[in-house]
């Protein structure tokens, strides 16, 4: 027998009042999110802000800005859809689809914010000048030595401070950057739009903070990614977004997860698997394997039972409801 | 050559007509709780569409300020675990009833479509929250996005993704959600397997 003919042939009608059954479903559901909502209220956990970062990381966050300056950092070395960069390409498809929200780390992050901040603080100014008027040889000679002693950076009186060094002017750059973002200016200089006043789009204040801030705040919360964090909240207690659970899992196969292009094959797989569910009828073998399963009994218990002294239906004319 | 209008209008004739959305009687084997998942499912998506609506025309972020939207806002969360949850019970049952016997491919098919753009449409809602949980996501779930060359569905633009989660995505479920919820009622829902030892004696 086909798989598609492989049903009953009788059954009986039975009066049903179907607006009564959706209006049902719907009361339902209200009273249960009515519910749900009074008892729980909604999962906020609060955002991680340039200026909350800035003034408790001050170290960290000369360091990040450094990093987005002298090109190390993940979004300043990624790649399209951002820039020229290789640190992040995972497929030919990425690069074939070319820059197209472009981000030069170091000028949009850093350099642009110092110079709108540089109309306010003409010392801001002269710090910078000195800095572009400097060859990229120097600036990077600069920038590796204090990378370098930004591992020993304290803060002291509103400023970091590092072994002595040839810094040139990085530390008060730096420093002016770390102002900055701890008076909460930052995130204006970042989601600029100079053509219109709305504000749709925040990518470089999430770009900035993506790396190391955002892993920090992600991890006590077993958000990360090899540690099912897809599917965890970001409040403790709360659902996540558990029907993600197969693409979770599959980000844990070890093949996947050291895989240079783990997040491309990660989905890629998870796809294969709703192309099977999505296939499910035409899969021969998969797509008998609910009668051998034996739960449609346990469903249809009381109409087999009923039907269980019946003799089957034996041609095509008897195939209609036997009301 | 068929003259479409006729052909039209038998498929809308049937489609649209009072006996097809209304009926007075059901198969004998599709009673129970197991046969209001669906339903239950479609209920979740129209408060999801209320509360979603509600929020919408306030203002994304009104939840953050306000009170009553942040209610509002409760309600489209819960609104939306119910709805995923229904769902997947509602899978289930047509799963372990092999829902796609007696020419009902294509029911299973536009259901398993919904649940694929479902996601998508629910994942866009938490990157416009606004809190820690939007913002992880969006820069973690990018480089998944630019790798499989759809970087041009830019996460960490909040009004590319606001227009995403209330405009595109959910009218697209809805009305995949529509055609798929046509076919059910076309095509009713699919009878239980014969009895093994029917099978032998035919």
């Amino acid at each position: 027998m086909r798989v598609r003919d492989d049903v009953v042939q009788q059954y009986h009608l039975v009066p049903e009042d179907f607006v009564k059954h959706l209006f049902s479903t719907l009361v339902l559901v209200i009273v249960v999110v009515l519910l749900a909502s009074l008892m729980f209220g909604v999962p906020e956990a609060a955002p991680l802000t340039i200026k909350g970062y800035a003034s408790k990381n001050p170290v960290a966050f000369e360091q990040m800005a450094l990093r987005a300056l002298d090109g190390q950092g993940a979004i300043a070395s990624y790649g399209p859809p951002y820039n020229g960069g290789s640190g992040s390409v995972q497929t030919r498809l990425q690069s074939a689809i070319g820059i197209i929200h472009p981000v030069n780390a170091a000028t949009d992050f850093i350099l642009k914010p110092l110079a709108m901040a540089s109309q306010i603080n003409p010392a801001i100014g002269r710090t910078l000048r000195q800095f572009r008027a400097a060859t990229p040889a120097q600036q990077g000679a600069w920038e590796s030595a204090y990378a370098a002693a930004l591992n020993h950076g304290t803060y002291q009186h509103g400023a970091v401070v590092t072994p002595a060094g040839h810094f040139g002017p990085l530390p008060a750059l730096m420093n002016d950057v770390l102002l900055l973002g701890k008076s909460g200016l930052m995130s204006g200089a970042l989601m600029r739009n100079g053509s219109i006043v709305t504000r749709f789009d925040n990518q470089n204040y999430l770009l900035f903070l993506q790396g190391s801030p955002m892993h920090q705040a992600a991890k006590p919360l077993a958000l990360t990614g090899e540690r099912w964090g897809i599917i965890h909240p970001a409040v403790p207690g709360y659902p996540g977004a558990w029907w993600m659970t197969i693409p979770t899992w599959v980000y844990q196969w070890s093949f996947v997860a050291n895989n240079a292009a783990a997040d491309a094959l990660a989905l890629s797989i998870g796809f294969l698997f709703w192309l099977a569910l999505a296939l499910t009828p035409w899969i021969p073998g998969w797509n008998r394997l609910p009668r051998y399963l034996g739960v449609h009994r346990l469903i249809w218990k009381d109409f087999y039972r009923s039907h269980s002294g019946e003799p089957p239906a034996s041609d095509e004319k008897d195939r209609k409801h036997a009301s | 050559m068929a003259n479409w209008t006729s052909a039209s209008k038998r498929m809308l004739g049937r489609t649209l007509s009072a006996e097809t959305w209304l009926p007075t009687e059901m198969p004998e084997y599709a009673q129970g709780f197991m046969y209001m998942l669906g339903s239950l499912t479609a209920s979740s998506f129209v408060v999801l569409v209320i509360t979603g609506v509600l929020m919408a025309m306030n203002g994304p972020d009104t939840w953050s300020y306000n009170g009553t939207m942040r209610f509002v806002a409760a309600t489209h969360f819960w609104a939306v675990q119910a709805f995923f949850f229904f769902m997947m019970l509602h899978l289930w049952r047509v799963f372990f009833t092999g829902a796609w016997r007696g020419g009902r491919g294509l029911t299973w098919l536009l259901g398993a479509v919904a649940m694929l753009i479902a996601i998508p449409t629910a994942f866009t809602g938490f990157l416009i929250n606004g809190d820690l949980y939007s913002q992880w996501n969006a820069v973690q779930a990018k480089d998944g996005l630019n790798a499989l060359g759809l970087s041009w569905v830019n996460l960490t633009n909040a009004g590319q993704m606001f227009g995403m989660h209330v405009v595109v995505l959910p009218l697209t479920l809805g009305g995949i959600v529509l055609i798929h919820i046509v076919q059910v009622r076309l095509k009713s829902v699919v009878p239980p397997y014969p009895e093994l030892k029917d099978r032998k004696e035919r």
